[in-house]
């Protein structure tokens, strides 16, 4: 169930929109954050609340990236590897974290600390390789320099 | 050149509306309330503005499309989805300059009729939306929005409506799908969004910088607007240049700027005073060039004419360390990923191709790879359902074009004599 | 006109399709997969690509609409490319299992490439791979064989409305799931199999069992189930059905089905179907041959009629048998055996609703085509789900509000909740109050018509404020008023009465405010009918007060028209309904009984009087399919040839006759001829060689069916009136009788739950249907769970005053609070054996809606 908090938000959402459907992303978000990752009860419930059938509700949220269909860590780290990124190390960054926190592509740490995404283009080409951990985007990536942002995480 | 998007970006405050006011912003507004709506369509066709979305659409013509359409309400919808990888153009805009936006848009919608505008924001962008939001409600307390625009009876609604991660929701049609809750695919046309939009109603959608541009350009009139840039193709153009260059970033310059002017002037060269190797002038989907190809104009008219398009102006600089093999896989794994599974030259050829190239670049190539991989991208190329397939495909005949031999060593040595 | 040239050949066009259709109609091919005639365009595949004259790309046939002077070409070598290389895309992750894929053979990917495709693969990575999913009891999906045409999703959200499947997940990795990622729990229409064009959506029933080509026979006949009349075809191989699918083009189905029609036939095939006439001696069944029974059953009916006179004899018909059987049956209870007493389950509702709702409007007001429901602008519907009872009429309703119209429902209609801008759910026993104040406030809104005196008399008594109305019904004002917004704004109306309306206390008071509100918004009644063959065994003449042509008995002028063509006299006195009939064998006045084709003490309420009333009758006969309940207690059982196994004709709701074939052979009798030898061994004249013969004289003697022969029949186009006039409106006195009020507070009534996978007899002995609903359970919503505490999962004892069950139950949102839902579809637990009934003194039709009923939990 959304905590009532979250089911002011969606209704607030709701007038933004001339029907139900469009706030169809917008509740996936909310959802997301009340249950962590978009469950089958995440589902069911936006379902419910928008009067969308489930399936659709579903089939839409799988299409979308940025859509969490596991638990997740308490933090994630979306690591851009696109070609701007790629040609200035992005790669060893990837090493980096596999050899220093277990942390794979698509995985969680060992203590839920971290999830590492592999992000497609994250428009920050110019100050790359970059990332984003949670809402923050961090740029001018190194290995020391990721160590110093991951402490900041917990 | 004086700035005219990226005006002000340097105040650490530049976000808050006072500051946009006193930097004399929300003037142009006004003036164009106090205008018929067609006037300021036809001030615009005048300044012979293009959207810089990456299709480079006469601006004023779409508009005059939707107008003409007898439907109401109409709606205006900005593409923040800025997803053509190598592109951070629209991104200093949205969260250092949101007024500018904001205030474009509700001219737009003046100029359209249109009442309520969304920014469809992609979702890799969460501090633009905070940004923008805070933006909007400020505006709306001053009365830039609402009701009642500058006490003129004027009605225009602005909201963000968040992406998700999906790059192909840039497409225009994809993005009123995903607007309207559905997956973001692109629709059949026609009809077009200007008749049939979002909502089944008149839809404009209009890049952020292109909507950034209509302040300045109400300010000073089409005519003196039209006089910077390119006579085809006029007014300033943000690029944003990444890769090795000594001085990446994003630089507003007059539209039509050469591209080896823009890498070994504006951005200081080559960074460490490495050779040179190829580069991608316009968003990963536009055709590479090698260096003796980048004396040609950055606009929409003289870009195909060099053999390449000007996309979203997002250089992509690669020096001779660079393993083109591995950057043509890179860019099709980012096809792949992004293809939205609607048609099958797309859903099934992105992948074909991703494998064969890794296979390339793995150094387990084999004999007829290459013709292969021109054979299977001619088959996407021109049958897919929208431009993001024929992207994926021009990107390997482009890069098999100018650096085959490249390709060649690859699968004659079975291993990578470039980066190693 | 719209002039096109295609391949060289020019084409005119009276109206704007799309290139692929003008094709079509010119007799060119193009290859398609994504694209369907019942689906909306998609333009996915890209199969269909051709070069369009001033176009600069290649353009989809399917989804470009023509334009005058428009010149395309379809076969020019760069589009044989284009066709070759999307076949080689599709193929390059599709497996090669064609020799194992119950698809080989009709498989429209595997004949495209034998036409257009590559011959050779050139693909050298490694396919994707994905596990059959096997965790569906009746659809199998495949989803390494998927194409992605998205026919199936198309499907089920646009046509079907049951958004029960979507594309998963984008691009390479798209593939069609339901919600659960396993199981449909779905409608189970099947109609996502009929369009999948390949291997990836299949039926379980018959996997692995045939290829298409051993398919020895097609039979095209009409569903079994309800009274919609669907059309479908009977697919067999060695004399058993493989598979039942629709057709395009069909009156009334056009290639849709739902779950009874396509996964229910297994009963046919059952096992424990009769094989052979049974006498029960000493209380035991023993097997006789059809000369022992059929002599026996002569001779004890002889003696009865005899001694006690024709009166004490009663037949019951079935609205399962063709009419040729019903008609042959109540000529033979009429002529042979002198009684008026037949009925049929008819009278629990429909054929009082009806006779009630012609007495207003005349005969035949309720015959109105149900494809036409799609085309209203507002559609009320009353007394249960369509999308359950009727799933293809219900289709129709969503498909209405699909194109705009109004859906306004009325109770817990949970099939179209996601189809109606309002539905008004009245509190427990205040449905006749909400009727009541929209009649007046459609009254209020538009005036009276001034047509019909005696129905406007009842109007003008009905007066009622929106402001008492929604207070009473507790709902909110707002919503009754956009519900009468809607309402009075519509030109073309229909209004959909359920079963429930009648069978609710003050049945016949409801359905006069009901025809009320259709006659103030001129609208078109349709009456749900939860039988194949209801209206046909009603025209047939199989109703205490009917002659066949639906001629009233008590008018001695149409008497004596039957009497001179059945060269008999009749008798006068009208006969006992079928509860009636119940109450007289209760009470001994009853000394035979003949059911033909019905289960009374499964499918009649308070099933334990029924079974004790049939108990008492002296000689009972019974004629199924299966050894029923009814059956058990018979003296005489005679084993008939189901729905596949004969011809004849069904009547549908709408009145349209349709034609019923014989599909698979088996040893026996159809139930008209088993009656006719026992007439005959009664010294009848009886006689007929075959169904037709039958209808030859329905044909002659039944001014509906004037004239009309099998072979009209087969054109589709036999609807009533077929040349025969329609009795003008008989209009007498309107008779209602209002309920009392119930004081319902703090009790629990058991209510019927009419599911959409069942219906009785034959879809218990369907083991598809069984796999999807397995067995009885009662349900409650969550508010009466919490008043009970009682908890989803709970074994519950329910106790009425006549019998207990005990169920497990199921806490459901969708149900309406203190009332507890049970099916009367399971042997042993039916809702039925614990519910009494009243008769409604008006539509003769059993009120069940006041039965209290108290749980307890008695395990978990
Ligand atoms: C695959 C694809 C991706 C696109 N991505 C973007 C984008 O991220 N931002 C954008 O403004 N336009 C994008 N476009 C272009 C839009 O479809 C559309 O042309 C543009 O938003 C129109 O605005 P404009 O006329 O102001 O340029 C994309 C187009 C395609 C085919
Ligand atoms: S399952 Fe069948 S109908 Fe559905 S998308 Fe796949 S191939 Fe098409
Ligand atoms: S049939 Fe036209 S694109 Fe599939």
């Amino acid at each position: 169930m959304f905590s009532e908090a979250a089911k002011k938000e969606l209704q607030e959402i709701r007038l933004r929109y001339p029907n139900a459907r469009a706030a169809l992303l917008p509740a996936l978000y909310v959802a997301q954050r009340e249950f962590g990752w978009l469950s089958p009860d995440a589902y069911e419930t936006v379902s419910d609340l928008l009067g969308v059938p489930k399936a659709i509700a579903r089939g839409v949220g799988t299409f979308y990236a940025m859509y969490k269909h596991k638990p997740a860590g308490r933090n994630i780290v979306q690591l851009c590897t696109n070609v701007s990124c790629m040609i200035l190390g992005a790669e060893r960054l990837v090493d980096f974290l596999k050899n220093k926190y277990g942390l794979e592509p698509g995985g969680t740490t060992q203590d839920e600390r971290f999830s590492l995404v592999i992000m497609e283009c994250i428009g920050a080409c110019g100050t790359a390789p970059a990332m984003l951990v949670n809402d923050d985007f961090y740029e001018n990536l190194t290995e020391n320099y990721i160590e110093e942002i991951l402490q900041r995480y917990k | 050149m004086e700035k005219i998007l990226l005006k002000n970006i340097e105040n650490p405050n530049s976000t808050d509306i006072n500051e946009y006011i006193k930097a004399g912003g929300y003037t142009s507004l006004p003036k164009a309330i106090g205008m018929v709506p067609k006037d300021v369509t036809e001030e615009v066709k005048k300044a012979g503005l293009r959207g810089r979305g990456g299709a480079g659409f006469p601006v004023a013509m779409k508009w005059t499309f939707a107008s003409a359409d007898p439907k109401f309400p109409k709606y205006l919808l900005c593409n923040a989805d800025e997803g053509e990888p190598g592109t951070f153009k629209d991104r200093p805009i949205l969260e250092k300059n949101p007024h500018l936006l904001i205030e474009g848009m509700a001219i737009s919608g003046h100029a359209l009729s249109a009442e309520y505008g969304y920014i469809y924001l992609r979702g890799e962008y969460p501090a633009a939306k905070h940004i923008l939001e805070k933006a909007i409600s400020q505006a709306y307390d001053k009365g830039f929005l609402g009701d009642n625009i500058a006490g003129k009876g004027v009605k225009f609604h602005l909201a963000v409506h968040q992406g998700a991660g999906a790059y192909i929701c840039g497409e225009e049609t994809a993005l009123i799908e995903s607007l309207e809750g559905d997956k973001g695919q692109p629709r059949i046309k026609p009809p077009f969004p200007v008749n049939v939009g979002v909502f089944a109603k008149p839809t404009v959608v209009n890049n952020v910088e292109t909507l950034s541009n209509l302040p300045y350009l109400i300010a000073v009139g089409g005519e003196a607007y039209s006089k910077i840039g390119s006579p085809d193709c006029p007014g300033p153009k943000i690029y944003c240049v990444s890769g090795h260059v000594e001085k990446p970033g994003v630089y507003e310059l007059p539209m039509g700027t050469i591209l080896r002017d823009i890498i070994y002037t504006h951005c200081g060269g080559i960074k460490g005073g490495r050779k040179l190797k190829a580069v991608i002038p316009g968003g990963i989907s536009t055709p590479v060039l090698p260096p003796d190809k980048i004396d040609c104009p950055m606009d929409f008219v003289n870009m195909p004419k060099h053999g390449s398009m000007l996309g979203s102006g997002a250089v992509i600089v690669m020096d001779e360390t660079v393993c083109l093999v591995k950057v043509c896989y890179r860019a099709l794994r980012f096809f792949e990923h992004e293809s939205c599974g609607k048609c099958t030259p797309c859903r099934e050829g992105t992948g074909w191709l991703r494998k064969i190239l890794g296979r390339i670049e793995k150094g387990e190539g084999m004999d007829g790879d290459i013709d292969l991989l021109l054979s299977i991208s001619g088959n996407m190329l021109g049958k897919t359902f929208c431009p993001l397939g024929d992207g994926a495909a021009s990107v390997v005949q482009n890069f098999i074009k100018h650096f085959r031999p490249e390709f060649e060593d690859h699968i004659r040595s079975k291993t990578c004599t470039v980066a190693g | 006109m719209i002039k096109v040239t295609i391949n060289g050949k020019e084409i005119n066009l009276e109206k704007a399709m799309t290139v692929l259709e003008a094709a079509r109609s010119a007799g060119i091919k193009i290859p398609t997969l994504c694209y369907h005639e019942q689906l909306e365009k998609y333009g996915g595949c890209r199969l269909c690509l051709v070069e369009v004259e001033r176009m600069p790309r290649l353009q989809t046939a399917c989804t470009l609409m023509v334009t005058d002077g428009m010149v395309v070409r379809t076969e020019t070598e760069a589009i044989a490319n284009v066709r070759r290389s999307v076949l080689e895309f599709l193929l390059i992750n599709h497996p090669l299992d064609c020799p194992y894929c119950d698809k080989a053979g009709e498989c429209e990917l595997q004949d495209l490439v034998e036409k257009y495709g590559p011959a050779t693969s050139r693909f050298k990575e490694s396919k994707r791979k994905v596990t059959e999913s096997l965790e569906d009891p009746v659809l199998v999906r495949n989803m390494e064989r998927c194409i992605v045409c998205t026919r199936c999703v198309r499907m089920c959200e646009g046509v079907q409305g049951a958004a029960a499947i979507a594309v998963i997940d984008r691009g390479g990795h798209s593939h069609i799931e339901p919600f659960s990622g396993g199981k449909f729990d779905c409608e189970y229409c099947g109609n996502c199999v009929s369009v999948c064009p390949v291997g990836a959506i299949m039926s379980r029933l018959h996997r692995h069992s045939y290829r298409p080509w051993q398919l020895v026979s097609e039979t095209e006949t009409i569903c079994p189930y309800c009274g919609v009349g669907c059309t479908l075809v009977v697919q067999v191989r060695d004399d058993v059905i493989k598979r039942v699918v629709p057709r395009i083009g069909t009156a009334v189905n056009n290639g849709l089905l739902c779950s009874r029609g396509r996964f229910g036939y297994e009963f046919v095939g059952h096992k424990d179907r009769l094989t052979a006439p049974l006498i029960k001696k000493d209380g035991v069944f023993e097997e006789a041959t059809w000369e022992e029974a059929i002599r026996l059953i002569a001779r004890r009916l002889g003696e009865i009629k005899d001694t006690f006179g024709g009166s004490s004899i009663a037949g019951i018909a079935s609205p399962r048998c063709t009419n040729e059987d019903n008609y042959v049956f109540q000529k033979f209870m009429r002529v042979t055996l002198g009684s008026n007493n037949i009925d049929s389950t008819a009278r629990t509702g429909y054929a009082g609703a009806q006779a009630f709702i012609e007495n207003i409007f005349g005969q035949g007001a309720t015959a109105n085509l149900i494809p036409g429901l799609s085309n209203s602008d507002a559609v009320v519907v009353a007394g249960g789900d369509p999308t359950a009872m009727n799933p293809i009429l219900g289709l129709q309703i969503r498909a209405c509000a699909r194109k705009g119209g109004n859906i306004l429902t009325i109770g817990h209609i949970k099939g179209l909740r996601h189809y109606t801008p309002v539905e008004l759910r009245p509190s427990l026993f205040s449905e006749d109050i909400l009727l009541e104040g929209i009649l007046s406030a459609l009254k209020d809104k538009k005036g009276l018509p001034g047509s019909n005196q005696i129905l406007e008399g009842k109007i003008k008594d009905i007066n009622l404020s929106s402001a008492e109305v929604t207070r009473v019904c507790g709902i909110s004002e707002k919503d009754f008023a956009l519900f009468i917004d809607k309402l009075s704004g519509a030109s073309n109306a229909a209004v959909v009465i359920g079963k429930e309306v009648v069978q609710s206390s003050g049945g016949s008071y409801r359905l006069l405010l009901l025809a009320a509100i259709t006659y103030l918004i001129n609208g078109r009644v349709y009456l749900l009918s939860e039988r194949a063959n209801e209206q046909g065994l009603l025209d047939m003449g199989c109703a205490p007060d009917l002659l066949p042509g639906y001629r009233p008995l008590g008018y001695a002028e149409f008497r004596k028209k039957y009497e001179i063509a059945w060269k008999s006299p009749l008798p006068e006195q009208p006969g006992l309904t079928i509860f009636e009939m119940i109450e007289a064998a209760k009470s001994g006045l009853l000394k035979a009984m003949y059911i033909m084709g019905e289960n009374p003490v499964f499918n009649m309420p308070n099933s334990k009087e029924v079974e004790a009333a049939l108990k008492k009758v002296d000689f009972l006969i019974v004629q199924d399919i299966f050894l029923t309940e009814s059956a058990r207690l018979a003296d005489v059982v005679l084993p008939a040839l189901s729905w596949s196994e004969k011809n004849g004709t069904y009547t549908n709701m709408e009145r349209r006759i349709q034609r019923l074939r014989k599909a698979v052979t088996r040893e026996g009798m159809e139930d008209w001829r088993i009656v006719l030898e026992i007439a005959r061994n009664m010294g009848s004249k009886m006689n007929y060689e075959d169904s037709e013969n039958v209808f030859f004289e329905i044909s002659r003697v039944s001014p509906l069916h004037r004239d009309l022969g099998y072979e009209e029949i087969e054109k589709g186009t036999a609807i009533y009136p077929y040349k025969g006039e329609p009795l003008r409106s008989l209009t007498e006195e309107i008779r209602t009788e209002k309920g009392g009020s119930i004081e319902s507070a703090g009790k629990l009534y058991l209510r019927l739950e009419r599911p959409l996978f069942h219906s009785g007899t034959l879809s218990r002995k369907s083991q598809a249907l069984v796999n999807i609903y397995a067995g009885a359970v009662a349900r409650i919503s969550p508010g009466t769970a919490g008043r009970l505490s009682l908890k989803d999962g709970d074994i519950i004892r329910i106790s009425s005053g006549i019998g207990s069950l005990d169920l497990p139950l199921a806490v459901e949102k969708a149900v309406e609070d203190s009332v507890l839902m049970l099916t009367n579809n399971f042997e042993g637990r039916g809702a039925f054996s614990l519910m009494e009934y009243s008769i409604d003194p008006v539509t003769k039709a059993p009120v069940i809606d006041g039965n209290v009923v108290t749980v307890e939990k008695v395990g978990r």
